[in-house]
Order: C-alpha cells, then structure tokens, then sequence
C-alpha cells in the first residue's frame, strides 16, 4: 500500500460516517464515534506498515513521506482518537447546548468532522509545497471553525466561534501574502527548490525576509507563539472542551510540522539564517515570558491550560532556535516532534479529568476541583499525574521533552533564551501544581459531593495515559524511536 | 490569413451568443405581450413578486435561515464547478500521460456527491417545514 493511501482512507472513512449519521435512524449516534475510533485505530496501525518510496510522478514535489511525516501522522491518528473518546465523555453537555427548544440534541458531527481535520493535519505533515501546505492548512482550520462553534445555544462557544474565525482568517492572509513574496523571489512553490534557490545567492534576501516575518507571523497563530497568542485563552475557554484539547494538541502539533519544514528552508540559507535566528529568539523569549506569567493568576482551569499551552509553544520555538546541532543525537525538528508527543498524553490526560469535571459540575474553575480526591482518588491522581509532567517533574515524560530542549539550548550556547526558559519553567511550577491544593485539602463549597462514576472506556483511556506519562518517562526509547524512524 | 482576421474569427462564437441570448430576451418579451392578460390590474399583481419584499414592515425584517441555507450551498456548489473548468482545459492534453488526471476529478465529485446526499438527507433544502 502506499502511504497516500491512509490520508485516502481517513477520508472515505469520514464520508461514510457522515452518510451513517445522515441515513442511521435513532436518536444515540453513539455508534458513529465507536466506528470513528476502529477506523482511526486500524489507519492508526495500518501506518506502521505502508510503503513509503516515493516513484517518479509529479505526485511527489507536494507530498513527502519522511520519518518526520509519518511521526506526526501517528500523533494525529492518536490525538484524533482521544479526542472522540473526551468526547464521548462530553455528550450530556453537547446534548444540552445543541438542543432544540423542546427537542433532542444533534451532536452526530461533532465525531465526524474531526476525521476531517486529521485528514487534513495528517497531509499538513506530509506537505511539502506551498500549495499543499496552504490547501491542507485550509481543510483543518475551517473544519475547526465549526468544531469551536458547536454548542450553538451557548454563548460562550458562539464568543469563541467568531474570534476564531476572524483572526484564523486574518492569519490566513498573512500566510498567503508571505507565500507570494517567496514565490516573487524565487519562482518556486516546492520546498526543497526554494531551500536550493534560497542558498543560491541569487536571492534578494531584504524580500526573503519580508516574507519569512509574514510567514511566521500566520504560523505564530497556528502555534500560538507570540505575536498571535491572543486568541487562545478565549477560544479554549468557550470552544467545547474535547474541541479545546483537539486545538490544543492536535492543530498545535500540525503547525509545527509545517512550521518545522518552512524554517529549514530559511535556516537552511547562509544569507538568512542570522536574522532569522534572531527573530525566532524573541519570538520563543516573548512567548515564554507571556505564557508562563499570565497563567500564575488564573483562576480557570481552561485558560490556565490555554496559557500552558501557549508556554509550551515558547520552548518549542526555542528548540527549532537552537540550530541545526539539536540534542542527544535527535535534530531540532525530532526534538520537537517528542515534546509534542509527550505534550499530547499530559495535555490530553489532563483535558480527560476536566471534561469529567465539567459533566458533572458544570464549571471549569479551580473550585470546582475542591474535593476531588474525596469524590474520586483515581481521577485526583491522575491530573496529579497530569500537571507533575506538564511542569516537568522527573521521571514524567514532559520532563524528557523539557529536558531535551533545554540541552538543545545549552549545546547553542543561547544564555538569555536559556534565562527566559528557566523563568518560564519554575513558574510553571507554581501553576501547575496549584490545583493540587484545591484536589486534596480545600474542601467543597457545597459540603460533600457525591462520588464520580467513569465509563469503562474512559477509565482504559485515563489508565493508559497514566501508564504512558510514567513509563516514558522513565524509559525513553519508544519514543526516541518513533521520531527518529 | 492574416493575423487579426484569425483572432476575429475566435470572437465568432461570442457574437453569436450576443445575438442568440438578446433575441431570447425580444421574443420572450414579445410573446408575454401577445399572449398576456394585460389591463385587469389587480393589488395582488400591482405587489412585489419573485425578487422583493411588500415595502412596508419592519425596518430589520427577519429573514428565515432556509435563505442563507441555500444561498451558502450555491456558492459552495458554484465555486466547485469553477474547479472544474481549468481541469476540463487541460484534460485531453492531462489523459494522455497517466488517468491521475481523470481519477482525481472522480475523487473530488464523488466527495461533492456525499455532501450534496447529506444536504437533501438533512433538508437543508426543505422549503416547508
């Protein structure tokens, strides 16, 4: 099989479960998540054994097939998966806020329409042209405009829609507006020849680097580095919470892939790479800063995750700042690819315990975690889990990842970079591990809550995050093989 | 044959569409004239029809959502026979080399064809309901 066909499979896999919602009579579409799920699953597998020689049709300038690509094919295929079983989690809530007055809830699509969006974030890892990064880029965004607008009776969710929209959309056309200035200077859309022609010396860099500013400017949004990071507070907040983990995780890892492939473009040319690197730096050193300070007073656990993930953007940054001498015998574009790896089972187990939380409390806010341990010790535990590992503790796998790029950092000799992470990372400790007080010793405002009861399929998912952040944590190699296939 | 005449010659067709499309036009005009009931005005014919509203009401009138449903799905549903327009240019010259060319055009009517089946499956062009 060639490895094209699991993005053709992904597809027809969405189009059938559109035409089962559609055709499928019954009120409980249940049944279209639990297909979503063996399907991504067997794509998921069926990764790990498709024939990635590319041949001699044109097919190839658009599309690459690089142990890179299929490493976030497969964080797309898992992050996809998780997300439809939060999402499970979700339906009580998505049942009240798409209701009709008097009637039932539609919330059939909201398990179709990712299979899209990781269709599109699995071409976006293997694009290779400024059309087929522009085109997959496109499928994703705008499926997850509807996705952030899904609750459509609820305000919030409605708040986020739009200002997504608005400033996806802003974005957008700073990327196209940079992708022309590229083109002008080099009369080329495929990457490898514009890398080639960029290195030529026969460029006008002044326009090079107009274009790469515009350029990374349209990706800061995807990523959420500053200096487009405003959004994401308010888009996780309102945006349904699987929806929110699925932006967070998913689309981020997206964006760096393609940002990955666009700097090695420019990093890759004598004549940029100074002032490329330079611009990087601040860019990584502002988002540090930004994300990490904000999130010390934040009071909801949403947004608090909002600014991690923004944090987390800033040491990424940092990592493909670094150079091309990368860490332990991983390149930068590697190193980021297993911070993102990791990001998505502490970032996902953590999401996982606050849709519990917002089923059964209705609220998002540090109070509504008063108690948990009482109510439930295995959910306590595992956002216990959760945050050790975003902030970075060891023998937790975001502590490798944190690690990594802090030797990537060292290895460059980037010293005030290095300060900025720092800063960033023992105030990630303070707000991390704030909820922990509100877990175990705050009691709950309303005296005692009754327990939380979790499905089976919930309980397998939570288990083995746990069981994922712990072991590779402690014992690197999967992973060091996944990003280094 | 000079070159001018040559490039004249191409115009050809888009003159005849001129006269065929204002000869269209006469005749329809002039055939409602002779067969019409003219002269028996009546309020319900002195109305607005087809493309207005009654010029009296609200100042923000509420349209119904079934409007923007299918205006939406005739821009989508436009926009994607302009892609097919380049395709049909190149085919014969595409076909040639490899049925990438005809295989991907099947690929992307066939997406067009689930989506419109969802559309009339979801009534989203229902007019009465």
């Amino acid at each position: 099989m060639p490895v094209y066909s699991l993005e053709v499979a992904v597809v027809l896999l969405g189009l059938v479960l559109l035409m089962m919602e559609a055709f499928v009579a019954g009120k409980d579409k249940r049944f279209v998540a639990h297909t979503a799920l063996l399907g991504l699953g067997a794509v998921l597998v069926g990764s790990f054994f498709v024939d990635r020689t590319p041949d001699a049709s044109g097919f190839w300038s658009f599309y690459k097939a690089d142990g890179l690509a299929m490493t976030y094919k497969a964080i797309a295929l898992a992050c996809t998966m998780l997300v439809i079983v939060l999402g499970l989690d979700y339906i009580p809530v998505l049942e009240k806020f798409t209701a009709r007055v008097g009637g039932h809830g539609a919330w059939g699509e909201f398990f179709c329409l990712p299979v899209f969006i990781c269709a599109g974030m699995m071409w976006m890892a293997s694009a290779s042209d400024l059309t087929s990064i522009f085109v997959s880029l496109e499928l994703v965004t705008i499926a997850f405009y509807v996705m952030v607008t899904f609750m459509r009776r609820n305000v919030g969710s409605l708040e986020a829609g739009v200002k997504y929209l608005i400033l996806g959309a802003l974005s957008t056309g700073f990327l196209v507006y940079g992708f022309t200035w590229l083109f002008g200077v080099t009369g080329q859309t495929n990457l490898d020849v514009i890398a080639a022609k960029l290195n030529s010396g026969t460029v006008a860099t002044v326009p090079a680097m107009f274009s790469f500013a515009l350029i990374l400017v349209a990706l800061a949004f995807k990523i959420g580095a500053v200096p487009l990071q405003f959004w994401i507070p308010d888009v996780y907040q309102g945006a349904p919470t699987p929806i929110t983990a699925y932006l967070s995780v998913g689309s981020k890892a997206a964006g760096f892939i393609v940002t990955t492939r666009i700097l090695q473009v420019f990093l890759g040319s004598e004549a940029l790479v100074h002032n490329c690197t330079a611009i990087l730096l601040a860019v990584a050193c502002a988002t540090l800063l930004v994300g990490n300070l904000a999130a010390i007073p934040q009071t909801n656990f949403k947004r608090l995750l909002a600014y991690s993930s923004i944090s987390h953007a800033g040491f990424l940054v940092l990592a493909l700042a670094a150079g091309p001498a990368g860490a332990f015998g991983l390149a930068p574009g590697q190193i980021v690819a297993y911070y993102l790896a990791a990001y998505l089972i502490m970032t996902l187990l953590a999401f996982a315990v606050l849709v519990v939380i917002n089923r059964t409390s209705g609220s998002d806010d540090l109070n509504a975690f008063n108690g948990l341990h009482q109510r439930s010790p295995f959910l306590a535990f595992a956002l216990l889990v959760a945050v050790a590992s975003l902030a970075g503790v060891p023998l937790t796998v975001g502590f490798v990842g944190k690690l990594l790029v802090f030797a990537a950092a060292v290895k460059a000799s980037l010293w005030l970079p290095l300060g900025f992470a720092i800063i960033g990372a023992v105030a990630g400790f303070y707000y991390y591990l704030k909820v922990l007080r509100n877990m175990y010793w705050n009691a709950p405002a309303g005296g005692t809550l009754p327990a939380i009861t979790l499905s089976g399929l919930t309980k397998a998912t939570l288990l083995l995050l746990i069981a994922a952040t712990v072991v590779l944590g402690v014992w690197w190699a999967p992973l060091f093989q996944l990003v280094r296939r | 044959m000079v070159k001018g005449e040559a490039m004249l010659q191409d115009y050809l067709p888009v003159l005849m569409q001129i006269l065929i499309a204002s000869g269209f036009a006469a005749v329809t005009l002039a055939v409602s004239v002779l067969l019409g009931k003219s002269g028996k005005r009546n309020a319900i014919k002195d109305s607005a029809y087809e493309c207005g509203m009654l010029p009296i009401g609200d100042m923000q009138p509420r349209f119904s959502v079934k409007f923007y449903m299918v205006a939406m799905l005739f821009v989508l549903f436009d926009i994607e026979v302009v892609f097919m327009f380049p395709w049909a240019v190149t085919f014969k010259d595409l076909v040639l080399h490899s049925t990438t060319a005809f295989w991907s055009m099947a690929g992307f009517a066939f997406v067009l064809l689930v989506a419109y089946v969802y559309a009339l499956k979801k009534g989203a062009l229902k007019w009465n309901d």
